[in-house]
C-alpha cells in the first residue's frame, strides 16, 4: 500500500462538511497533511448538526458537534471552501488536479461581521430548507447560530434583487459594506494528493411520494424534520408542538422503514440508523411532556450496536414507549381535530382497530444527498443501484478510482460513532498514499517570544456589542464607566465586534501602548472564543494564560433580554468578577518532550493486523503483541461472508504482509506485563516465554478481539447433532456430501446475546445464519431451512440477503424470549417445538440438525489488558470508548486506542475500517516529533500529600501515581486538567493551575461583593 | 372526437341515471362515443374469482371488437375499466389463446381520467353555465378504479384527483377526505349484508365527517351501495351522485328534478336550497 | 447420552396437552405451484401484517391475509380451500398494492378462490360462491347481465331464500327490489348480447384453464 508515486502532494482534498467529513479532515490535518474541506452547502454540519439530541446518553448534538466546528473552523491546515463543488478531477493518485466552482454567496465572507442585519431587514420569508421548511427564514440568513463560517448569505432564488431587481436593503444598511449583488462564480484549481467523499445523505422520502399523506397532511412529518421540532434552535424553539395548529401533541406516533426495506418502491435495503432514531425521539418526547404517549410501529428493532437493546429497553420499561409490531399502509385524518388515524388489525379482539394521533414522524431512510449522482459521474466513481459508494470489505473505505476514498452515510447509510470510525480510515488510507509528502504544505505556526511584564497588574477591559447581541439589551456606556472605576482597571473601551480580525491588531497594538498585562473581554462565550483571543496575547508578545473572558452575551443579554436593567446590572457584576480573577492571574507555560515514534498494537488478529499496518505503512515502527502462537485471530475460523468474499484469504494476505513488514516486531506468545509513561512517552514490558523485553512507544493500540460464545442451552455439546453457526458452516465447506444429505435444519438465534446476564446484540449473527441458510440452499435448494428469531437484524445492504434468502424459501419464524423454542430428543429424534408469531401455531418440527447462533464475547486477555492500563469496559466485558458518539475509537486516557471486537461485536469490515481509524488517531501522536503539555493541569505539593489514593482513584484517564518518593505525582502530559483531584483531595495538596483556589475566591469575594452591599 | 364506448351491463339498469347524464354531457362536450358493437359483459367480479382464464376472456371479445372498430375505448365503470385493463395486459402478455382476434394495442381510458385532462377540464369549464356554487363534496373512486395501480396506471392511488378535478370545474367546492380509495363492499352486500353495510355505513359517517353534503363517485356499484343503505334513514342524508350527473347540471341553466327521480337519497332538496335547481 | 442427558430431556419436553402441526415433508410443491400460476412473490414475504392491517374484512376471515400467505409458504393447501378468507375477500386490492415485497397477495387469494371452486370442497361461504356462480350462469345465458334477472336467479338457489326470510330481510329485500322497479333501476327484461354461442364456446374452452 505504499505510496507508487514519487513526490506526491500533501494536499487532500475532502467533499463534504458534514461530521465525516470533519472528522475526516481534522485527521489528516492533524497528521501532518494540508486539507481542502469542500462544502456545497453555505455552511459545515451537514446532518448531525440538525439533530437536537443524540441517543444514548442524550446530548446535546450541537453542544458535541461545535467544539469540532470551532476546531475545524481555526485549523491552519484545513481550508474550508463552502458553496463549492468540484466540477472535475483529473491526474492520478498522488497527485490530483480539481476543477473546484465557488458558487456566489453574495455576501462577502471576509467584510462580514455577522451583525445579522441583513436578516433583519430582509423582506422576503423563505421557507427554512435546514428546519424542514416548517419555520420562515429570510432570504439573506445565516443557516444556524454556530455555522461554520459564521457569515450571512443571500439566497438568490428568492433574494428580491436578485430575482426582479427590487428591494437592495440589506446592502444599503450593511454597516461593514458586504453585501456584493454583483459577485459571479469563481472557479479554483487545486491539486491533492487524495480525494475523499464524504458527501452524506439525506432524507429519501418527499411529497411526491405521497407516503402515509406526507405533503398532504400538516401533522405528518420525517423524522429530520421531527428533530428540529424538538431542536431548542428549531422553528417552534424546542417546544413540542405541531404544525397545523400549535397544538402541544398528547399522543405521537412513528412509523419505521419508510422507504426503507421496500423491494417495490426499489429501496430493497436498511437504512440501518431509524431504529434507534425513532427510540431517542420517543424518549425525548416523553421527557419534554411525560404525559404525552408515543407508539412506534415496527417490523423488526434494529438495535445492532453496542449498548442500543439497552436504550430500546429502557425505553419501553422506564420511558413507556409503547412498541407495536405491525406495520402501517395507510394514514388517515380526521377533519375535525386534524388528527391522524393509523388503523392496525387487533389480533387478540379480531377486530379492526382505529387509534388517533396529534402527529405521526416517519422514520424515513436515506438516500445519497442531493447531487452526489453528478459528482460520482464528474469523478468516474461507480456507486451501487441505490446510489451509494458501496466497498469491498477488505478494503472498506476504497472506491472505485484509486486515490479516491469514501466514508460516512454516502458508503452506506450508518449512525454518527461509524461515520466518524470510517472517516478516520479514509483518512488513515489517502495520509497512507501520500505519507512522504507529510509536512510538505502544512502551515506551521511560529510562536512569538513573551515581552518582560511589570510587576504590579495592569488590566484592559474590552466590552462587546456583539453587533446588537450585547449591545441591545445591555448599557455599554454605563457598564464602561463603571469598569474603568475598578482597582488596576488602567484601560477600558468597547468594540461592535471585538472577535473581528481587524479588531485583533487594534488589540495588540493597544496592549503594547497601554502596557496592559491582564486582558478582560466581556463579550459571548469563553467556549468559542477563549482561544482566539489568547492568540492575540501572544501575537502581543503577552502570556495568554493572562486572559479572561466575562460572558455577558451568554449569561446576560441572551438570557436577561426582557430586562435591560437587570442585565446591564448582572454585566457589570460578571466584569467585576472577571478583573478581580485576571488580577491573580500568572503567566503559565507549556512543556514540550519528544514523542517516542513507535506504536504498540495489542492483539494480532484482524484488528490489529490491520492497525500495525496501518502505522507501519506510513514509516514508523509497531510493536504487534499476541498472545497465542500465531496471527490471525478468531476471523481465521471464518470460510466466507455473506457477500461472498474470503476472510482467510484476507487473513494470510494480512499474516504474510505483517510478519515480513520492515517496520514491525511480531512478539508471539508474549503479553504486555508492564506499562507506564504517558501519552507519546510510554514504556512497557512484553513477557515472551518467560523472556522479559522492554519497550517505549508513544501510543497503544487495544486490539484484543473476541472469541465465540460457548452454548449451554439447547443441548449443546450434549447431542452432536446441534452445532454452532462457525461449526456450520466450516462443515457446509469441508463436507460437501453431507451438506447435500441435509433434508431440514432448524437455526436458532440470540443465543447467548439478549439475555438478561449479556444484554448485547452480537450484531453479525443474523447475517451469519442468512449467510449459511443461503450456503446450504446453493449447496442444496431442496433443503428445508428454517429459522427462529427474535429480531431479524440484518441491517443496510445486508437486507438484501435477508429477501434472498427469502425467495430461496427460507422460513422464518419469530419466537419470543418468554416462549423460547424447545430442543429435546424423543427417543432418537430430534424434535423442536415453537410458537410462531404471526400465525398464532405452535409447530413440531423434527430437523436433521440444530444450528445455534451463538453471540460474541470479549476476548480472553482483555481483563488483564483493562487492568494494566486502567481502561473501563462495559458490564459485558467490552472496553469502553471515550465518547459513544465522537470518540469511538479513542480511550479516555490520553495515547490509547481501540480497535475490532474489543470494542464491540463487529463485522470483518468493520472491524478493518476501526483498525485502520486507530492506527491513525495513534498516527497523530507518532509523527510528531515533540508533544506540549496543557499549561492548566493539576500539581501536587509534595508536602501536604499524605499519599492517601484518593486522587489515583478518581482520576478519570489514570494521571496520578505514587511516586518513587511515596507521595503522589501527576504527569502534566497525562493531565486532563479536569479538576476532580484538587477538589477530592483531602490534604487540599493538589493545586489547578489557571483555577486555583486564590484566583476562584477572588472571583467569588467580588461577584458577592454587591451582594453584601444590598444587604 | 370519437371513442368507442363500452357502458357495461349495470348502465343498463341499475345505472340508468349515469347512462343518460354521460349521453347528455358528452353531446354537450361535443364528444363522439360510439357504442362497441354488440358489446358483452366483462365477467365483473365473479368470472375473476372462480375462472381467470373467463376473466380474460370475456373482456378480450369488446376489445376485439372496439379494435375493428379502430377507436380508443371509454369506460364509465370502474369495475369494467379494471377488468379491460387486466384482459389487455394479459393479451399483451399473451397468456393464453384467445378465441377473438386481438391484440391489445387500443387505448383503454377510466371515463374520470379522460375527462380530467387538463384540455378536457378546460373545455369543461367553459362549458359551465351555472357554476355549482356553495355545493359542498367529497369525491369517492373506490377500488376497481385506482387500484391495483400496475393495472390501473394510478400512481396517485392513495389521493386520485381525477374526480375532484372535474368536480372543481363545475364550480361545487372539493373537500379532501382521506377515504377516497376505501371498499364499499361491492357486491358482497348480497350475499352477506353485514359485511357490506360495515363498510358502506363507514364510509358515510366519514363524508359527513369532512363536512361533505354529497358525495361525487364515477362506479355504478358504488353508487347502489352508498345509495341503496340510506334508505328510510333520516339523519342527515348525502346524495351520491354521478360526477356526469354533476356535470349535466353545471352545463344547464336550469336543471330538471327529474334527472335525480332515480336516486334513493333525493338530492332535490339539498340542490334546491343552494339554489342550484 | 446419560443420566444428564435425561434430565436434560425431562425438562426439555413439551407439555402434552398442547397442539401442534408439523412442518412435513411436502416440500415447496404447492408455493411453487401458486408461485408459477400467479407470478406472485409468496416466498418474500416478511410477515410486516401491512396487508392485513390495510385489508378492510380482514375482521371476516379465518385466515389473515398475512398469515395465508405463510400458510402457502407452508403448503397448507386444504386449511387455506376451507377457510372463509378467500370467499370473503373483496379484491379490493389493497393488500396488493401495499405490500414492500410485491407479493400480490389480492392475486394469490383470488387464485386459492379459483382452485376451490374447482374442487370439491364445500366452500366456507357458501352463499358468496353461490352468488358469483349464478352471476356466471345469468352471463352465459344472455352475454350480459341483467340485475333482475341476476337477483332472481339468486333468490331461487337452494336455501337462498329459505335464509333470507328465516332472517327477516326477506320482506325488506323485496320492498327494495319493487322500489327499484319502480323507479326504473331493475328491468326485467334485456337486451341479449348476439354472442352468447361465443362466450359459450369460450365457456368450454376455458374448462382447460390449468386451475
Amino acid at each position: 500500500m505504499e505510496s507508487y508515486l514519487k513526490n506526491p502532494v500533501g494536499k487532500v482534498i475532502v467533499v463534504g462538511g458534514g461530521i465525516g467529513g470533519i472528522q475526516c479532515a481534522l485527521d489528516l490535518a492533524d497528521t501532518g497533511f494540508y486539507v481542502y474541506l469542500i462544502e456545497k452547502s453555505h455552511t459545515l454540519g451537514g446532518t448531525m448538526a440538525q439533530l437536537d439530541k443524540t441517543f444514548p446518553t442524550n446530548d446535546c448534538s450541537t453542544c458535541m458537534f461545535s467544539p469540532k466546528l470551532v476546531q475545524v473552523a481555526g485549523h491552519a491546515n484545513i481550508e474550508i471552501l463552502t458553496t463549492s463543488r468540484i466540477l472535475e478531477l483529473n491526474g492520478d493518485p498522488g497527485l490530483f488536479t480539481a476543477h473546484i466552482e465557488k458558487r456566489a454567496r453574495y455576501i462577502n465572507e471576509e467584510k462580514c461581521i455577522t451583525c445579522g442585519k441583513c436578516a433583519e431587514k430582509c423582506p422576503k420569508k423563505v421557507p427554512d430548507p435546514f428546519n424542514g421548511e416548517l419555520g420562515m427564514r429570510k432570504a439573506a440568513f445565516l443557516t444556524f447560530p454556530q455555522a461554520v463560517p459564521l457569515k450571512y448569505a443571500i439566497d438568490a432564488e428568492h433574494c428580491l434583487y436578485l430575482t426582479k431587481g427590487k428591494c437592495g436593503v440589506c446592502q444599503k444598511i450593511c454597516p461593514a459594506d458586504a453585501v456584493e449583488y454583483d459577485q459571479k462564480p469563481e472557479r479554483l484549481e487545486i491539486d491533492a494528493g487524495a480525494v475523499v467523499i464524504s458527501t452524506g445523505f439525506g432524507p429519501a422520502l418527499t411529497a411526491k411520494e405521497g407516503e402515509f399523506g406526507y405533503g398532504r397532511y400538516q401533522n405528518v412529518v420525517t423524522s429530520l424534520q421531527y428533530e428540529r421540532m424538538l431542536s431548542a434552535t428549531g422553528p417552534y424553539e424546542g417546544h413540542l408542538k405541531r404544525p397545523s395548529d400549535g397544538k402541544i401533541p398528547q399522543n405521537v406516533a412513528w412509523i419505521q422503514c419508510v422507504m426503507s426495506r421496500d423491494p417495490a418502491r426499489n429501496r430493497p435495503f436498511c437504512s440501518s440508523v431509524c431504529c434507534m432514531h425513532a427510540a431517542k425521539q420517543a424518549v425525548l418526547t416523553r421527557t419534554h411532556g411525560p404525559d404525552t404517549q408515543t407508539t412506534i410501529y415496527f417490523m423488526d428493532i434494529r438495535a445492532h450496536g453496542k449498548g442500543f437493546d439497552d436504550f430500546v429497553d429502557r425505553a419501553r420499561s422506564i420511558h413507556g414507549v409503547r412498541y407495536r409490531r405491525s406495520m402501517i399502509s395507510q394514514v388517515y385524518l380526521n377533519p375535525e381535530n386534524d388528527n391522524l388515524i393509523i388503523e392496525t388489525f387487533d389480533h387478540h379482539l379480531n377486530r379492526k382497530k382505529e387509534e388517533e394521533y396529534d402527529l405521526v414522524v416517519l422514520s424515513s431512510g436515506f438516500k445519497p444527498s442531493d447531487g452526489f449522482i453528478d459528482l460520482s459521474k464528474q469523478l468516474g466513481l461507480v456507486a451501487n443501484p441505490y446510489g451509494f459508494l458501496t466497498t469491498e470489505f477488505d478494503e472498506p473505505v476504497s472506491t472505485s478510482r484509486p486515490g479516491v476514498f469514501v466514508c460516512g452515510g454516502i458508503e452506506s447509510p450508518k449512525d454518527i460513532p461509524e461515520t466518524v470510525i470510517q472517516a478516520g480510515a479514509a483518512a488513515a488510507e489517502a495520509s497512507i498514499l501520500i505519507s512522504e509528502a507529510r509536512h510538505t504544505e502544512t502551515v506551521v505556526e511560529e510562536t512569538l517570544e513573551e515581552k518582560p511584564i511589570d510587576a504590579a497588574p495592569r488590566v484592559g477591559v474590552l466590552v462587546c456589542h456583539c453587533g446588537t447581541n450585547i449591545a441591545g439589551v445591555v448599557d455599554i456606556q454605563n457598564v464602561l464607566e463603571d469598569v474603568k472605576r475598578l482597582p488596576h482597571v488602567v484601560f477600558a473601551t468597547d468594540f461592535i465586534f471585538t472577535c473581528s480580525t481587524e479588531t485583533q491588531q487594534t488589540i495588540v497594538d493597544l496592549i503594547k501602548k497601554h502596557r496592559l498585562n491582564r486582558v478582560v473581554v466581556a463579550a459571548c462565550s469563553p467556549k468559542t472564543h477563549e482561544p482566539l483571543f489568547q492568540e492575540t496575547l501572544r501575537d502581543a508578545g503577552l502570556n495568554p494564560y493572562l486572559f479572561e473572558l466575562a460572558s455577558i452575551r451568554d449569561q446576560c443579554s441572551w438570557v436577561h433580554g426582557n430586562n435591560p436593567e437587570k442585565a446591564t446590572q448582572k454585566s457589570k457584576e460578571l466584569i467585576r468578577a472577571s478583573v478581580a480573577r485576571s488580577i491573580r492571574l500568572e503567566p503559565l507555560y507549556e512543556k514540550s518532550y519528544p514523542v517516542v515514534n513507535e506504536g504498540l498494537v495489542i492483539g494480532g488478529g484482524l484488528a490489529g493486523m490491520t492497525a500495525a499496518l496501518t502505522i507501519a505503512d506510513q514509516g514508523f515502527h509497531v510493536h504487534l503483541v499476541e498472545k497465542s502462537d500465531g496471527l490471525g485471530g478468531f476471523a481465521k475460523n471464518l470460510k466466507f461472508t455473506l457477500e461472498g468474499h474470503s476472510p482467510l484469504r484476507l487473513i494470510r494476505y494480512l499474516i504474510e504482509r505483517v510478519t515480513h513488514h520492515p517496520n514491525i516486531s511480531v512478539y508471539l506468545n508474549s503479553t504486555l506485563v508492564s506499562h507506564g509513561g504517558h501519552l507519546g512517552a510510554f514504556n512497557g514490558t512484553v513477557e515472551k516465554k518467560g523472556e522479559r523485553i522492554d519497550i517505549q512507544y508513544g501510543a497503544v493500540i487495544v486490539a484484543t478481539g473476541g472469541r465465540p460464545y460457548e452454548p449451554k442451552e439447547y443441548l449443546y455439546g450434549q447431542d452432536d447433532r446441534i452445532l454452532t453457526q462457525v461449526e456450520f458452516s466450516k462443515r457446509l465447506l469441508d463436507d460437501p456430501l453431507w451438506a447435500r444429505q441435509l433434508k431440514r435444519i432448524v437455526m436458532i438465534q440470540c443465543v447467548g446475546s439478549r439475555e438478561p446476564d449479556f444484554p448485547y446484540c452480537s450484531r453479525v449473527c443474523c447475517s451469519a445464519a442468512v449467510k449459511n441458510s443461503l450456503q446450504l440452499k446453493e449447496m442444496n435448494p431442496g433443503a428445508q431451512v428454517v429459522m427462529l428469531y427474535r429480531d431479524v437484524r440484518t441491517f443496510g445492504f445486508k437486507e438484501l440477503y435477508y429477501f434472498k434468502a427469502r425467495q430461496k424459501g427460507v422460513l422464518f419464524f419469530r419466537y419470543i424470549p418468554e416462549e423460547k423454542p424447545l430442543v429435546y430428543d424423543d427417543s432418537g429424534k430430534l424434535i423442536v417445538d415453537f410458537t410462531d408469531r404471526s400465525s398464532h401455531q405452535d409447530f413440531c418440527i423434527e430437523p436433521d440438525l440444530v444450528v445455534l447462533s451463538e453471540g460474541i464475547r470479549p476476548g480472553e486477555g482483555a481483563q488483564q489488558i483493562a487492568r494494566l492500563l486502567k481502561l473501563s469496559t462495559v458490564d459485558e466485558g467490552f472496553f469502553l470508548e471515550a465518547h459513544v458518539k465522537l470518540r469511538p475509537v479513542e480511550f479516555a486516557t490520553s495515547g490509547v486506542f481501540l480497535a475490532g471486537l474489543a470494542h464491540s461485536p463487529r463485522f470483518i469490515d468493520e472491524s478493518v475500517t476501526m483498525a485502520k481509524s486507530a492506527g491513525q488517531q495513534a498516527m497523530k501522536v507518532l509523527c510528531r516529533e515533540k508533544m506540549t503539555t496543557s499549561a492548566a493541569v493539576a500539581e501536587v505539593d509534595a508536602e501536604k500529600c499524605a499519599a492517601c489514593l484518593i486522587c489515583v482513584r478518581v482520576c478519570p484517564y489514570g494521571a496520578p501515581f505514587i511516586n518513587e518518593k511515596g507521595v503522589s505525582e501527576i504527569p502534566p502530559s497525562a493531565c486532563m486538567g479536569c479538576g476532580i483531584c484538587p477538589s477530592e483531595c483531602p490534604a487540599k495538596a493538589i493545586e489547578l493551575k489557571h483555577s486555583t483556589d486564590d484566583q476562584l475566591l477572588a472571583k467569588i469575594d467580588a461577584l458577592l461583593e454587591s451582594a453584601m452591599k444590598d444587604d | 372526437m370519437k371513442l368507442s364506448f363500452y357502458p357495461g351491463c349495470s348502465l343498463e339498469g341499475m345505472a340508468v341515471d349515469y347512462a343518460r347524464s354521460i349521453d347528455a354531457v358528452f353531446k354537450a362536450l361535443d364528444i363522439d362515443l360510439v357504442e362497441i358493437d354488440d358489446w358483452s359483459c366483462c365477467g365483473a367480479t365473479a368470472a375473476h374469482s372462480l375462472s381467470e382464464a373467463m376473466s380474460v376472456i370475456l373482456p378480450a371479445r369488446n376489445l376485439s371488437a372496439a379494435e375493428q372498430m379502430g377507436l380508443d375505448i371509454v369506460s364509465p365503470c370502474a369495475n369494467c375499466f379494471n377488468r379491460l385493463r387486466f384482459s389487455q395486459q394479459m393479451i399483451q402478455k399473451r397468456v393464453l389463446d384467445i378465441p377473438w382476434p386481438v391484440t391489445g394495442d387500443l387505448k383503454i381510458h377510466d371515463m374520470t381520467r379522460f375527462l380530467a385532462e387538463p384540455p378536457m377540464i378546460k373545455k369543461i369549464e367553459k362549458r359551465v353555465l351555472k357554476p355549482l356554487k356553495g355545493l359542498k363534496l367529497v369525491c369517492y373512486y373506490g377500488c376497481q378504479m385506482v387500484r391495483p395501480p400496475r393495472i390501473t396506471g394510478y400512481t396517485d392511488y392513495e389521493n386520485p384527483q381525477t374526480l375532484d378535478r372535474i368536480s372543481a370545474a363545475t364550480g361545487a367546492q372539493v373537500i379532501d377526505w382521506s377515504y377516497k380509495a376505501t371498499c364499499c363492499g361491492a357486491s358482497i352486500g348480497i350475499a352477506r349484508r353485514e359485511i357490506g353495510d360495515s363498510l358502506t355505513k363507514r364510509l358515510l359517517d366519514k363524508a359527513r365527517q369532512a363536512g361533505a353534503e354529497a358525495i361525487v363517485v364515477s362506479c355504478p356499484l358504488c353508487q347502489s351501495n352508498l345509495d341503496m343503505i340510506q334508505k328510510g334513514r333520516l339523519e342527515r342524508p348525502i346524495p351520491i351522485f354521478y360526477f356526469t350527473e354533476l356535470l349535466r347540471l353545471s352545463f344547464s341553466d336550469r336543471g330538471n328534478p327529474k334527472w335525480f327521480k332515480t336516486h334513493f337519497t333525493n338530492p332535490v332538496q339539498l340542490l334546491k336550497t343552494k339554489s342550484l335547481l | 447420552m446419560n443420566t444428564l442427558a435425561e434430565d436434560q430431556k425431562s425438562v426439555n419436553q413439551p407439555k402434552p396437552t398442547k397442539k401442534r402441526k408439523l412442518i412435513g415433508d411436502r416440500g415447496d410443491y404447492f408455493l411453487n405451484r401458486i408461485e408459477g400460476e400467479t407470478g406472485a412473490n409468496v416466498s418474500a414475504c416478511y410477515q410486516c401484517e401491512r396487508c392485513t392491517n390495510a385489508c378492510p374484512v380482514s375482521h371476516f376471515m379465518d385466515i389473515k391475509p398475512h398469515q395465508a400467505v405463510r400458510y402457502v409458504q407452508l403448503g397448507w393447501r386444504e386449511d387455506l380451500l376451507k377457510s372463509s378468507t378467500i370467499w370473503v375477500c373483496l379484491s379490493c386490492e389493497m393488500c396488493t398494492t401495499y405490500c414492500p415485497n410485491e407479493v400480490g397477495v389480492a392475486e394469490v387469494i383470488n387464485h386459492l378462490r379459483n382452485i376451490a371452486a374447482h374442487s370439491s370442497i364445500t366452500p366456507k361461504e357458501k352463499n358468496l360462491a353461490v352468488f358469483h356462480q349464478t352471476f356466471l350462469e345469468v352471463l352465459r345465458k344472455s352475454g350480459r347481465v341483467n340485475e333482475f334477472q341476476l337477483m332472481n336467479a339468486y333468490y331461487l338457489k337452494p336455501n337462498i331464500l329459505h335464509e333470507k326470510i328465516k332472517s327477516g330481510s326477506f320482506k325488506e329485500e323485496l320492498l327494495l327490489g319493487l322500489t327499484l322497479l319502480r323507479k326504473g333501476r331493475l328491468k326485467p327484461f334485456t337486451s341479449r348480447s348476439k354472442a352468447i354461442k361465443d362466450i359459450q364456446k369460450a365457456y368450454i374452452q376455458a374448462r382447460g384453464e390449468i386451475v
